[in-house]
């Protein structure tokens, strides 16, 4: 009895005589930094220090702490840290091995924070030291690759591929990332496959693996010959390749899903209509309502797989069930709003199962649904850089599907019909749309939903020329589409021309403000040349003769507009200056246009004149249309079913560089913030051993 | 029963003024007997007589003049010839049936068996090797009819009869001879009538039907076991055909009857996984109607278990052994075949995952089949919960998406009428059918035809997004490894103790460079083809192109005329559009888009999948009608129907054969706001053009063999949503499911006798027209044949009468009824005026208009 008070009593007052008191292993971490070598005195140091649990957070600020010098001059202990952590990942102990993974988690990070300026040589050669470097980064990536594939702890494999992680983030970008050299070298492509290609390993780890493929993907994509660019775009193991779309279907899914309760959070109750009102003159209103954050590490990876790989095509149009119902509830993960670009897994349970649920309410989708779906949330608003960037990126995934032929052969596939609710911005002169009223249609018809409601919605001061020019061109490569192989779709296309004509009238009445900093000729050569398309091809891909007509109808009636786009660029044309040529390509291709409305126009106000009408129908104004073709000729113009393919290099290779370089930084907040709540895993080893 | 000719009859024969020996033998058999040697043989009459005339005995006379009774009321001459006696009244025929029982000694019977069966086992020692080499299926035959029947010793001897005919034949002849027959004699000896029954059996014009119908009549153990082993000479074909009837016996009659069918059955599992699982299909269907506890101890149910306990694999080093090369060479087989054993119940995701390699496990024969057709079944079932029919057909597409990943190798369509693999489902084809609270659905299958199912190699898989290049890639792929399994087989049948070891090693090289090399190849001609593609697309010359807006337009609207007549897609009838496609078109299309369209042995079929339905009596009715097609197409009767192939799979699922390029007529009317005649003219001309006429006559034909199938079977339901028009014109009836007792519901709706519409007498051109009368001629002409050879239609009902709980069969008048209907007693003046009576009737039938109104308030069918 006495000596336990003793005992506690010493214990107390030792504890309170000294400062706090310093953990065992942060003593060893000391040790490591001074200038001896540890092991000289405790041949079992590195042994003791991998018992030990992990202090990141000491051992991270030590690395800080210390300048270039003192480092240096640590050089050798850091270097045999770095080896024993690497030979203790092949040991059996858990413990150690997760205590060393964590460490290498951290030396990489301290290392890399302080040298924010230095080159990656010599973190390199701090870490490894130059003559060791090749031999020692191909063990670690051997012991990750086995860890990975093995049979062992589900939580072990994703402290891995949190090392990996945090490893391909350390620097802001990525492609300075000198050590990534030798995970170039050691491929553990195969290894993230087989987690991507397993459905239990897929639930777990799926998100972190696409994650860090599509980072990896990104390392001097442009400069070098990247593998894992080579061994994605050659890969056709169609279970991988589905286990790919589904994390990513699953990651926009989770997004859609949420932003559909927040919304609903918004409009619930009395005020629903209040703020809506309200809401028409803030427009700040709608803002918020949007802070759900994007997830671009998930769409660049869905760009890469379509961009890189044929096969991913299919995997699109594969079905599965959709989860926007919130049958499963949210999981607990700090996914939003705390952390933006979240690496996070969403909930998992639907994932595992490889059969379809039961539930006559589910509808089925697949990963196209869900993206487009996405879209139309991220497309509504594109004020802040991160929105602007996602919806670039979504539009650049829709030209990469709208170029492939297999996925147009699916997208017009009269057989596959899907009722796509996108969103739509609450706009002052429109309702919010009934959604249930979405008749049941291929899936091509809600691409150029998505596409007309861009255009609609987006005429603003601070104009996304880019994202404008890219929505038309996804229209103009679909129409060609349809052109080649004679597809008549049953779209009602009035609501595309009415639309397009709209944007030219934006782009005139804001011409000075607009010219300053954008070439809006080019879109509207664009535009005018989509209205060509179905002027001299229309019998190709119409769906009725009477659409026809009713085209003819729509320029007359709107010819206004293109008579002031005429003047406008008549005039541009004829003044020389920067816009002289792109102005005269407008002016021509205008030429049938300018016949359709200098040849109707005449008709019809003599059908007035004659039938004592002052305002005609519409059905008469047809009338008039279809009893007059025959006397109007028509140009044929070139190339109008021709279009660039998209090719990422150089035009888009800046963008790419920017948007990696945020999704690292994204990504190294999340991986920090999770490895070091490592307690549970250190739990469940405990217990084990 | 009837096993022999009835005193009675014989007298009557004799009495009778002798026929001339040409027409006297093809004459029809009165009603109710099946008189032994000339009920069915009018099936090819010239060569009986060949036969008859030419043998040396002299018996020969009486004997061709026996058999048939001059009141018959047709001859086969002509059926125009009406003038010949009545055939006694029906029930009359029925008295002397009873007789025959009575008259008929079963030890006699059993003894005339036996005797035979003593000389040919005499026999049999001396052609021992030469008997060998004739029958393939020799030793496996002996060796289960000691193990698994245990029969009379008699009966082992037989099964070797069919085997060597010949000589039988002779030592029969022989045996017979001694014993002149005396036919007017009372007191013949029944010996003899056994032997003539014997001779029957022996003779060439004894058929699956008769031996069908002997075995089911007789209650006799060695003539059912006769029977039984007579079957085994039988080609598989024709007995495939009974096949419902010799299971439904087996299930539902006494011991003996068992053990008659029993060998016949194993042997065939043995030999065939395809009707090892058709024989387990329709044994669980016809047990099905059991009580649950007798159900469990049945015969039935134990076959069927021990079949789909696979112990009936071939216990020869059995064909799978060769057929390992060929499974060797392709990964497909290797992962699914074994997952499928380790999953059980789901059909594991295809692998071509090089990594995983799983070593080559004995096959198992049944399951992957039966694991694609549970998951066909599964999503029938889960189909139908779902509310809407888009819903439906959205899940369908869905779920066969899924199972086109999943799908296992070596499976198959039962319904096809070749030998193929099952490679895709191009599953966006689908469609869910018509049906208010089940869920059938069609689905197109890809496949690829091969030589034999079970021995030829599977098809390796390619990759959907190889589509592409399916144009330029070349087909040296799977028919190089068709042959190479083949010459294998080939080459091991004579070598028999072939090291099995090294034959492994030598192919699975070979596997690995023929699945190498076809891909490297593809992929690069891929490329190729996309951009050339791409930077052809159009090249407009320079100079101004000048075109009239008016041509434009004007091309728009004929482009759109020529498209030949499509559906509109209707979301609540999303099988219109599809059906209404020609099936040519289909093809095309789907071969296009599909990554096997290449290979020059690819197939498109397709299925009906029925779930929660019971297609029991579908297969009766498939049975009927084919029978009478069959009848009708001897007698020469220009009658068009078309049978469409069942799949029973159990008591409440199976598949259907889909009749090709036909739509309702419901969907017809409904699509085409048009009368039926104005769609006539729409679809095939005006009046004058040969195509109208050949349509009409189409229509005529098929009008003609309906109605009487109708009218014979008295198929009720007739509402415009089960009568199918195809693109030729003909009409084909659907939906058997209210046959013979049953109608729907009792409302007393539909009392005609068939259904014939104004529009329907209105598309023959009227009451007055030459079409319509050459209606009701065809009707007559098809009446006579039918009734001439009514007992192969009645057996087929009869039997499967057996035990049935069946709709069809409630109450007990159904055979009689039916019987009644062909009504054996008029004269063909009487027929005529019948059928007359029956068009007009039908006609004037209001209850067919109330029925078709009925239909469309309670169902939408128009």
């Amino acid at each position: 009895m006495s000596q336990v008070e003793k005992k506690a009593g010493l214990l107390r007052r030792t504890s309170s005589s000294k400062k706090p008191l310093k953990e065992k292993v942060v003593l060893m971490y000391d040790e490591i930094f001074a200038k001896e070598d540890p092991a000289k005195n405790n041949p079992r140091f590195w042994d003791e220090l991998f018992l030990m649990k992990v202090n990141l957070e000491y051992l991270e600020t030590k690395l800080e702490c210390l300048d270039g010098d003192e480092l240096m001059k640590t050089k050798d202990n850091v270097n045999s840290l770095f080896h024993h952590c690497v030979q203790t990942l092949a040991e059996e102990h858990q413990i150690k091995v997760v205590n060393a993974l964590q460490t290498l988690c951290a030396l990489f990070r301290g290392v890399h924070q302080k040298n924010k300026s230095a080159s990656g040589f010599d973190i390199i050669n701090m870490l490894m030291g130059f003559d060791k470097a090749e031999h020692r980064m191909k063990d670690l990536m051997e012991s990750l690759d086995s860890l990975l594939c093995g049979e062992g702890s589900e939580s072990l494999k994703a402290l891995c591929l949190k090392l990996l992680l945090c490893l391909v983030t350390v620097t802001d970008n990525i492609s300075q990332n000198t050590i990534l050299e030798y995970v170039m070298i050691n491929s553990i492509f195969e290894a993230v496959l087989q987690i991507l290609s397993d459905v239990s390993s897929r639930g777990r780890h799926g998100y972190d693996a696409v994650v860090l493929l599509a980072l990896l993907v990104n390392y001097r994509k442009y400069e070098s010959v990247n593998p894992y660019i080579v061994k994605l775009s050659i890969l056709d193991d169609e279970p991988t390749l589905d286990g790919m779309g589904l994390v990513v279907g699953q990651a926009l899914t989770e997004y859609n899903r949420q932003y559909k309760d927040k919304e609903e959070e918004n409009q619930g109750g009395f005020f629903s209509t209040l703020t809506s009102m309200v809401g028409s003159m803030f427009i700040a209103d709608a803002e918020e309502k949007l802070s759900v954050q994007t997830n671009e590490a998930i769409l660049l990876a869905l760009y890469e797989a379509v961009h890189l790989n044929r096969n991913f095509i299919t995997v699109l149009a594969q079905s599965h069930p959709e989860i926007d119902i919130p049958t499963t509830p949210t999981t607990p993960v700090p996914t939003t709003p705390t952390t933006p670009l979240g690496t996070t897994p969403p909930s998992t349970d639907v994932m595992n199962s490889s059969e379809l649920p039961l539930d006559p309410n589910l509808q089925t989708s697949n990963l196209l649904i869900t993206f487009l779906k996405y879209s139309s949330i991220v497309m509504q608003d594109t004020k802040d850089e991160h929105r602007l960037n996602s919806a670039r990126l979504c539009l650049i995934i829709l030209t990469c599907i709208a170029e492939d032929q297999y996925a147009d052969a699916f997208l017009h596939d009269d057989n596959m019909n899907f009722r796509v609710n996108l969103h739509r911005m609450p706009m002052r002169h429109r309702k919010k749309a009934a959604e249930k009223n979405v008749p049941s249609r291929p899936l091509v018809c809600a691409v150029l939903d998505l596409m007309v409601e861009f255009v609609v919605t987006h005429m603003m001061k601070d104009f996304p020329m880019d994202l404008y020019m890219r929505c038309v061109q996804v229209i103009h490569k679909l129409i060609c589409y349809q052109k080649k192989c004679r597809i008549r779709l049953h779209y009602t296309w009035r609501e595309l021309w009415s639309a397009l004509i709209n944007l030219l009238k934006f782009l005139l009445s804001n011409e000075t403000v607009l010219l300053a900093k954008h070439n809006i000729f080019h879109l509207a050569l664009l535009v005018v040349n989509l209205f060509n398309m179905f002027i001299t091809y229309g019998d190709t891909f119409l769906p009725t003769s009477n659409s026809y007509d009713e085209l003819y109808y729509e320029i007359v009636r709107m010819h206004q507009v293109f008579d002031n786009l005429y003047c406008m660029v008549l005039r541009v044309s004829t003044n020389a200056g920067q816009w002289k040529e792109p102005a005269s390509k407008v002016t021509h291709s205008l030429v049938n246009v300018r016949a359709i409305i200098n040849h109707f126009n005449p008709k019809i106000e003599s059908y007035a004149a004659v039938n004592h009408i002052s305002q005609l129908s519409e059905d008469q104004v047809l009338e008039v249309v279809r009893s007059n073709y025959d006397t109007l000729t028509l140009k044929l113009q070139d190339g109008l079913d021709q279009y660039e393919r998209y090719s990422e290099q150089p035009k888009e290779a800046a963008f790419f560089k920017d948007l990696v370089r945020s999704i690292s930084l994204n990504v190294r907040k999340n991986v920090s913030l999770n490895t070091l709540s490592q307690d549970i895993l250190l739990k469940e080893f405990s217990t084990i051993s | 029963m009837e096993v022999a000719l009835s005193p009675a009859q014989i007298e009557a024969l004799h009495l009778s003024p002798s026929l001339s020996p040409a027409s006297t033998f093809s004459c029809p058999s009165s009603p109710g007997s099946s008189s032994s040697s000339c009920s069915d043989c009018s099936l090819d009459c010239p060569n009986h007589q060949h036969d008859s005339s030419s043998s040396p005995r002299s018996s020969s006379s009486p004997r061709s003049s026996s058999s048939p009774r001059s009141s018959s009321p047709s001859g086969c001459s002509s059926g125009s010839d009406g003038t010949r006696g009545c055939s006694p009244p029906l029930d009359l025929c029925e008295d002397a049936a009873v007789d025959l029982d009575l008259v008929i000694d079963p030890e006699v019977a059993l003894k005339a068996c036996h005797e035979v069966l003593q000389k040919v086992k005499l026999l049999k020692v001396e052609e021992e090797p030469e008997i060998l080499e004739k029958c393939s299926c020799d030793t496996v035959l002996v060796k289960e009819k000691g193990v698994l029947s245990d029969p009379p010793q008699p009966m082992k001897l037989t099964c070797q009869q069919p085997c060597n005919k010949g000589s039988i034949k002779e030592e029969e002849e022989d045996e017979m001879c001694p014993h002149p027959r005396q036919p007017n004699n009372d007191q013949s000896s029944a010996a003899a009538k056994q032997s003539l029954l014997l001779r029957l059996f022996e003779s060439k014009l004894f058929d699956v039907s008769m031996a069908i119908s002997y075995l089911y009549k007789s209650k006799e153990p060695g003539v059912q076991a006769y029977i039984g082993n007579r079957l085994f000479s039988f080609s598989d074909d024709e007995v495939d055909f009974h096949l419902p009837q010799l299971l439904n016996m087996y299930v539902h009659m006494d011991e003996d009857m068992g053990d008659a069918i029993r060998p016949y059955v194993v042997h065939r599992c043995r030999r065939s996984i395809a009707f090892s699982l058709q024989t387990a299909w329709l044994l669980g269907a016809y047990s099905s109607d059991m009580h649950i506890s007798t159900q469990r101890h049945s015969r039935g149910t134990k076959l069927r278990k021990l079949i789909l306990s696979d112990e009936l694999k071939p216990h020869v080093v059995p064909a799978d052994a060769y057929l390992s090369p060929s499974k060797r060479t392709h990964q497909r087989s290797k992962s699914d075949a074994t997952h499928c054993t380790s999953l059980g119940t789901s059909l594991k995701r295809t692998a071509s995952n090089p990594k995983v390699e799983c070593g080559y496990d004995e096959p198992l024969r049944l399951t992957p089949q039966r694991e694609f057709i549970k998951s066909l079944m599964g999503i029938g079932k889960r189909l139908a919960t779902l509310p809407t029919k888009e819903q439906k057909t959205q899940r369908l597409i869905s779920e066969l998406s899924l199972l086109n990943h999943k799908l296992p190798d070596r499976v198959w369509l039962p319904t096809a009428a070749f030998d193929h693999h099952v490679v895709r489902v191009p599953h966006t084809q689908a469609v869910v059918l018509n049906s208010k609270d089940k869920a059938p659905y069609i689905i197109y299958v890809e496949v690829l035809e091969c030589e034999s199912f079970e021995a030829s190699g599977v098809p390796a898989r390619i990759p959907e997004t190889r589509i592409r290049s399916a144009r330029s890639a070349d087909n040296l792929l799977p028919e190089s490894v068709a042959i190479t399994a083949e010459q294998r087989a080939g080459s091991f049948s004579t070598v028999p103790n072939y090291d099995n070891d090294d034959e492994a090693w030598a192919v699975d090289d070979i596997g690995e460079l023929q699945v190498e090399l076809p891909e490297g190849h593809t992929s690069s001609s891929d490329n190729i083809s996309q951009f050339s593609v791409d930077s052809i697309t159009s090249t407009e010359s320079k100079e101004p192109v000048f075109i009239a807006a008016g041509d434009i337009r004007r091309r728009l609207s004929e482009n759109l005329a020529h498209t030949p007549t499509t559906f509109r897609r209707d979301p609540e009838d999303p099988s219109a559009v599809a059906l209404k496609e020609p099936w040519e078109e289909k093809v095309r299309r789907i071969r296009e888009g599909s990554p096997y369209g290449h290979l020059p042995n690819w197939r498109l079929l397709s299925v009906i999948v029925k779930c929660g339905d019971d297609l029991r009596q579908e297969l009766l009715a498939f049975q009927v009608l084919s029978q009478l097609q069959s009848i009708w197409e001897q007698e020469r009767v220009p009658l068009w129907i078309k049978p469409y192939k069942i799949l029973v799979m159990s008591s409440d699922s199976g598949m259907i054969e889909p009749v090709l390029n036909a739509v309702s007529l419901h969907q017809v009317r409904k699509q085409s706001q048009l009368s039926l005649l104005d769609y006539f003219l729409q679809e095939h001309g005006s009046y004058t053009t040969e195509a109208f006429l050949t349509a009409q006559r189409n229509f005529v034909q098929s009008c003609a063999g309906y109605s009487l199938i109708c009218y014979l079977l008295q198929v009720k339901d007739r509402h415009n949503g089960n009568i199918l028009l195809d693109s030729e014109g003909h009409i084909i009836h659907i939906d058997f499911g209210f046959i013979l007792s049953s109608s729907p519901r009792n409302l007393g709706f539909e009392t005609s006798a068939f259904k014939l519409t104004s529009e329907f007498v209105d598309v023959m051109g009227g009451l007055d027209g030459d079409m319509f009368n050459y209606y009701k001629m065809l009707m007559l002409q098809g009446l006579i044949a039918a009734r001439k050879h009514m007992e192969k239609v009645v057996q087929i009902v009869e039997i499967m009468q057996q035990g049935s709980h069946l709709p069809c069969f409630h109450g007990s008048s159904t055979i009689r009824s039916l019987k009644e209907r062909f009504h054996m007693s008029l004269t063909e003046e009487h027929l005529q005026v019948l059928v007359e009576q029956m068009v007009d009737g039908s006609m004037r039938s209001i209850t067919t208009k109330l029925y078709d109104g009925f239909q469309y308030f309670t169902n939408g069918i128009m």
